[in-house]
């Protein structure tokens, strides 16, 4: 038997060693929200967050983060209130099919929890694994900006 | 009792020309929107198609036993289990193109090519299953370039001669005698590339028979599930209203998921086999290259006349396009790409011959653009170099020849609002063209423009483009908008959501809307061609106006006073003669459903634009109902030593008559370019000796990243058009057209050469760098002889 952690929840399975994350995820568990477009580690629109990082549960293993807490974009928003990065991307209309936008906001949060003042130069190397083929990128990179303004000063509220 | 009353957001009254957020935003961010790739029930089954693995040849037996003693499979399909009846998408112009059996029985004209299907209890098993399909060929010799399959004695893909499923000449006024009187004629050869919608979410669908019903329902990833309704029903050879499709929210189209695939088919009639059990079939993403649709390679050839003042004099040339294995749009994506430049130019002479044709190659159909990106780079490049032929600056050029407001092109398409001028001189005033365009060459920077045109609708569904909707008020106030429309991401239940929110006088966030089911929505040939916002927003605007009429007459009725002079805006029912309010739309609509009134609200519309659809024997037809316009700048700098090319910015403007939503008007502008940047740089489907996509993964058919993307700058040029709902025009496709070629001619105007074939590599940049520095000297070698002697 594995333990999963998935979104602060613990999930009993029985799985094999070759088991993928995102199959598990979408197959075992229903997390849907996860897509892929490749399976093969070129699109990014499988991404999770697991350990501060973006993830591509594409080609992880299942077992093998079974010790770790993983978030999915099913995980972000607090009942109706949605994290800032989800906000953002509705607020700049980052948002257009919205098949790789899961992907991509887990990238984004990845990269503003470690640093909400990306540069321009800091955003290309942190959404450069997952692609977009409606928006053209500048409305999501405007809507990173803004959510990382948002999370520094809610950092800034909490701490006081 | 009272009726709870519905809380709506007073921010989005008058919703029209605000960016309000979309209407699906909150369920993509927090991903529980469903699209088909997520649809799943209990007891689903995983169907595969099963694909020649050969581009050429006649099946001469498919032995499916090993398969199907296979524990976990449950049903498998060939050809013997279907109609055989072929289905195509150009049946009303072009019927003799009608050439793809949804399973093929006696020949494969592609490595892909269907001639089955497996449906198993999971994916391993379908996959253990296919292996054990055992398939003999008599193989035929394969033809994968366009132009040796035009030969005499090429492999015989169909029926048409030397491999050409269509030709189609059009011809107006006089092009020799024009050319003759020209002062400069030049030639210009023009290679694109095959390309690849490549949307994310991968072509998918559910079927399901019910059997004791005989009834089909699909639930797809569909641009047009009107269409795909119309060939199911026709390939299984059942009644249309047998047929359901749904379609759920959509990961992207581009003109890849406009028509009904094998795949669909497939997934239906498996699920009879199975006794009715759900089948999901979904391409993996070497099935999405390999089998699904593509865009077009061409080969334009093109021969202009122009007077010493910039008159344009004639046009003549060939397009060739590799149409791969089957037509699909093919022939009026070929139609489309000679005869847009009547949208552009005021031209009287103009002869250019298309020729579609087959290769034992992936099925080339519509992509965002449908012809126009691979002409837009041909004839803007060679206008440019026209422009420069004779000394012109090319803006000047442009202005000289382009087309006005309210005139009739020599095909007979009325333009009414026209604002390319305006586009034109709006997009050179912010770029500062005056001050940049020549003045930069010290610096290795450059300018170039592209100008560009679109139809909203094409008049290619049957004799009709009508669309349908239907708006619903109900006692509590709440807005129910079906429309048949197909949202595949470019947020047209946003736009329409405005128009209807506008029309009844409510605010947006009363709205909820239903979109793209054909048992329940009204009807609605798709999106394509860039029709939603203008012909479905009209029906829209008719269905609210109606249910604005039905709540009207009731509050008339109630304070005795004439329904013509009340009017509902901003939540409010008013009487125009003295803008006094006489109620609120919630208590109108509580007096409505009173029970002395008991009045349902339901409000119907439909439009269909007066157009009339192109007579391809004379090339003449007024096909849209309203003309879009656009003008492009993009700005480079080339690093002559690595051939790199960056573009420091560009500049669209943009005539949309009015911007419905301005925010996902720009990110339809944004989202353009990014495709237009990847097909100008990067993009190249390009097969092997076998007809294979050589590149058929992401990891070597390379889109556009975040990285790179150049600033935009959108400029709305609203004319707005009496037509258009609220004036508005389509826009979804004109800012891919110019791109590659405004990009081309500013590195010309950077570097002084010209890249005529699709993509713009550092490789040809640096190649064509050496080719004009030797050419600049043996000039200057003949010169120096010259004087010598």
């Amino acid at each position: 038997m594995t333990t999963l952690t998935i979104n602060n929840k613990k999930y009993d399975l029985d799985l094999k060693g070759h088991e993928i994350l995102l199959e598990v995820l979408r197959n075992n568990l229903g997390f849907t929200g996860t897509k892929t477009a490749c399976e093969e580690s070129e699109c990014g629109t499988c991404c999770v967050n697991i350990g501060g990082k973006s993830i591509l549960s594409c080609i992880t293993l299942a077992c093998d983060v079974a010790d770790k807490a993983i978030t999915t974009i099913e995980g972000l928003a607090d009942g109706e209130k949605l994290h800032p990065v989800q906000q953002a991307y509705i607020d700049h209309g980052a948002v257009q099919c919205g098949f790789c936008i899961p992907g991509l906001i887990m990238s984004s949060k990845a990269l503003l929890e470690k640093n909400p003042e990306p540069t321009r130069e800091e955003i290309d190397y942190a959404l450069d694994g997952n692609l977009c083929r409606c928006a053209g990128y500048l409305k999501i990179y405007e809507a990173v900006i803004h959510a990382g303004k948002e999370m520094k000063q809610l950092a800034g509220t909490n701490k006081n | 009792m009272t009726t709870p009353r519905h809380t709506f957001n007073k921010a989005y009254v008058n919703p029209v020309g605000k960016s309000v957020p979309r209407i699906d935003g909150k369920g993509i961010v927090t991903g529980q929107t469903k699209y088909a790739f997520d649809v799943s029930f209990p007891n689903m089954l995983v169907g595969k198609m099963i694909r020649s693995t050969i581009p050429h040849g006649r099946i001469l037996s498919i032995d499916t036993s090993k398969a199907e003693a296979l524990p976990g499979v449950r049903a498998i399909i060939t050809a013997k289990d279907t109609h055989n009846i072929k289905f195509g998408s150009n049946e009303y112009f072009f019927p003799h193109t009608i050439d793809q059996m949804a399973i093929e029985s006696e020949k494969v004209r592609y490595v892909g090519d269907e001639i089955g299907a497996i449906a198993a209890v999971d994916e391993e098993t379908a996959d253990a299953a296919l292996k054990l399909i055992d398939v003999k060929y008599e193989e035929l010799p394969a033809v994968v370039d366009v132009l040796e399959a035009m030969k005499p004695g090429a492999p015989q893909i169909h029926e048409s001669r030397n491999n050409i499923a269509v030709i189609l000449p059009v011809n107006f006024g006089n092009a020799d005698r024009a050319l003759k009187e020209s002062d400069y004629v030049r030639e210009d050869l023009f290679y694109t590339p095959a390309a690849h919608m490549a949307a994310l979410e991968p072509h998918v669908c559910v079927g399901q028979w019910e059997t004791f019903s005989n009834k089909i329902t699909l639930w797809a990833s569909s641009q047009a599930p009107f269409k795909c309704r119309e060939a199911l029903a026709k390939t299984l050879k059942m009644d249309l209203n047998d047929v359901r499709v749904i379609k759920m929210a959509v990961g992207g189209g581009f003109g890849g998921k406009l028509e009904m695939l094998p795949m669909d088919f497939a997934a239906c009639l498996l699920s009879k086999k199975a006794g009715g059990l759900p089948v999901k079939i979904c391409c993996n993403r070497e099935e999405e290259f390999l089998a699904t649709r593509r865009k077009h390679g061409m080969i334009y050839k093109i021969k202009s006349g122009v007077k010493k003042d910039g008159t344009l004099m004639a046009i003549t040339g060939e397009v060739i396009a590799d149409g791969g294995a089957y037509c699909s749009y093919g022939p009026t994506v070929i139609a489309a790409a000679i005869m847009r430049i009547f949208m552009l130019y005021k031209i009287q002479h103009f002869r250019v011959t298309g020729y579609r044709v087959y290769t034992n190659t992936p099925i080339s159909g519509a992509m965002r653009g449908f012809g126009g990106v691979q002409a837009g780079f041909a004839i803007e490049s060679h206008m440019d170099m026209l422009a420069e032929g004779i000394g012109m600056d090319p803006v000047e050029f442009r202005l000289k020849n382009i087309t006005t407001p309210n005139m009739v092109t020599i095909n007979k398409m009325v333009l009414t609002t026209n604002g390319l001028k305006e586009c034109i001189d709006k997009a050179i005033e912010s770029c500062e063209w005056k001050k940049k365009h020549g003045k930069q060459k010290d610096i290795c920077r450059g300018i170039g423009i592209g100008i560009a045109a679109d139809v909203m609708g094409s008049k290619m569904y049957k004799s009709h483009e009508s669309a349908g909707s239907i708006v619903k008020v109900e006692e509590d106030g709440s807005v129910y908008l079906f429309t048949g429309a197909a949202d595949t991401g470019q947020g047209s239940n946003t736009a329409l959501s405005q128009i209807a929110a506008q029309e009844l006088g409510v605010s947006y966030s009363r709205i909820r809307c239903k979109s793209g089911d054909t048992e329940i929505t009204p009807f609605d040939t798709g999106s394509f061609a860039s029709r939603v916002t203008f012909i479905s927003g009209n029906a829209t605007l008719l269905a609210a106006r109606d249910a604005k009429k039905q709540v009207l007459n009731v509050v008339a009725e109630e304070f005795k006073l004439n329904a013509e002079d009340l009017d509902i805006m901003a939540e409010e029912v008013i009487n125009k003669k003295d803008k006094s309010i006489i109620t609120s739309f919630d208590k109108a609509l509580e007096l409505c459903y009173a029970f002395n009134y008991g009045r349902q609200i339901i409000g119907r519309g439909s439009y269909n634009p007066k157009t009339t659809p192109i007579d391809f024997r004379t090339g003449e037809g007024n096909v849209s109902g309203s003309y879009g316009f656009e003008a492009q700048i993009a700005e480079v700098e080339v690093n002559k030593e690595t051939g790199e090319v960056k573009i420091l910015k560009m500049w669209d403007a943009h005539d949309i008559g009015k911007a419905i939503n301005p925010q996902s008007a720009e990110a339809q502008i944004e989202g353009s370019l990014a495709m237009g940047i990847g097909y100008t740089f990067l993009e190249n489907l390009h097969f092997d000796k076998k007809g294979r996509p050589a590149n058929g993964n992401f990891a070597n058919y390379r889109l556009p990243r975040g990285f790179g993307m150049p600033p935009i700058e959108c400029i709305m040029v609203e004319t707005n058009d009496p037509e258009g709902p609220f004036g508005a025009k389509g826009m979804g496709e004109a800012a891919l057209l110019p791109t590659s070629a405004a990009i081309a001619n500013a590195i010309f105007d950077a570097v002084g050469i010209r890249i005529k074939e699709l993509p713009i590599t550092p490789a040809k940049i640096i190649k064509a760098l050496k080719e004009k520095e030797v050419n600049e000297k043996n000039q200057q070698q003949h010169l120096t002889e010259a004087k010598t002697l």
